[in-house]
């Protein structure tokens, strides 16, 4: 039987059903109050939420609404924030909304095992981005100009195009293997790593490329070594940008965590 | 059709119809595709030099055409007033249609 609700059931984060309970007063996306789920010894961070914006149709236009978007997940993010001083938590990504409470209980005892493994996984560890940018108009180290040699000024010119082109796929490739290299090394200081997709200057906000947009898992107590790695790594025309600590958002993904239910199917 | 003394800076959703904004238009769009061509004849050009296809004569002749069409280029764009980032066009996912230096 299918009842028609017009809310949905917001989640944002789950965490072990252990002391202490949900901050008093905490407000989560569009002002609503946030309140816990228990089931199966784990807790879900929840708010009920009007489907006449998160349901599948409106969220649509909604997600292109950038300031409704920032609102969103900056809510939505600051509950996980909260909810994350405590505990061990395991965000869930933005805007999933399952069109019940009873569902978020089924989800708890359903993927109880896979819950538990995660919050084990990060217990006592914060995630950390690293990305790191290089200048590829800066010149390159002259490649040696070539023998002057024979030849008028049309063959002069284009060795002289050449030199610039090889020159540039060069620089691409270094920028590559610095990335990899980096990469490697925060790994090796890592729990777990992962790598997002560079983003492009309009998002970065930077007019250098970005060679590399990683997040890292590192243990509580060695985040000032990690630190200090970060540091280490910058130079040789590549800078290095360290942010953090957030909440594990890039390793508690689930295999299949997205809501089976939106809105008025 | 108004005619306004200055050239209103119009919101870019707007339909540029002066004549004058869309003669630029135009030849910002040819000349982004004659840049184009040039560019792709002369990494043609680098290639096959580089395999030794090509005799020092031939060499020669390519790379002086090469040369001019870049300086009239370069003079075409200054008369209109067009800087090189200007014959770039923004392909989305796909990058810019020519290569950023």
């Amino acid at each position: 039987m299918i009842t028609v609700t017009d809310t949905g059931t917001y989640l944002y984060a789950v965490t072990r059903d252990t002391p202490p309970p949900c901050p008093e007063g905490l407000l989560g996306v569009a002002g609503t109050r946030v309140r816990t789920i228990a089931n199966a010894g784990l807790l879900a961070y929840v708010s009920t939420v009007p489907l006449e914006q998160f349901g599948a149709e409106p969220l649509r236009k909604s997600m292109e609404d950038l300031d409704w978007l920032g609102e969103t997940a900056g809510a939505h993010h600051h509950v996980v924030e909260v909810v994350a001083e405590h505990l061990p938590t395991a965000p869930v990504r933005l805007v999933t909304v399952y069109s019940g409470d009873e569902q978020i209980r089924d989800l708890l005892s359903r993927r109880h095992d896979d819950f538990m493994e995660v919050l084990t996984r990060i217990a006592d560890r914060e995630e950390w981005g690293v990305k790191a940018y290089v200048d590829l108009t800066a010149p390159s180290p002259a490649t040696a100009p070539g023998p002057p040699g024979s030849g008028g000024p049309g063959t002069a010119y284009l060795r002289r195009r050449q030199t610039s082109l090889r020159g540039r796929e060069e620089a691409w490739r270094q920028a590559a293997a610095r990335a990899e290299q980096i990469h490697d090394t925060l790994s090796s200081f890592a729990v777990a790593s992962r790598r997002h997709r560079a983003q492009d200057p309009q998002l970065s906000g930077r007019k250098e490329l970005m060679i590399l947009n990683g997040a890292y898992l590192v243990e509580r107590d060695r985040r000032e070594e990690f630190a200090r790695v970060v540091e280490e790594l910058r130079g040789q025309g590549v800078d290095v940008e360290l942010t953090g600590p957030w909440a594990p958002y890039s390793f508690t993904d689930l295999a299949d965590s997205r809501p089976e239910v939106l809105g008025d199917a | 059709m108004t005619e306004s003394g200055q050239p209103a800076r119009t919101t870019r959703l707007r339909l540029q119809t002066d004549s004058e904004a869309m003669e630029r238009d135009l030849s910002r769009l040819v000349l982004t595709l004659v840049e184009l061509v040039r560019q792709l004849v002369e990494r043609q050009c680098v290639r096959r030099m580089e395999q030794q296809d090509l005799s020092d004569e031939q060499i020669e002749v390519l790379g002086l055409t090469l040369m001019r069409l870049e300086e009239a280029m370069t003079e075409v764009c200054d008369r209109f007033g067009l800087s090189p980032s200007d014959l770039n066009l923004d392909l989305g996912p796909l990058g810019t249609l020519l290569p950023e230096d």
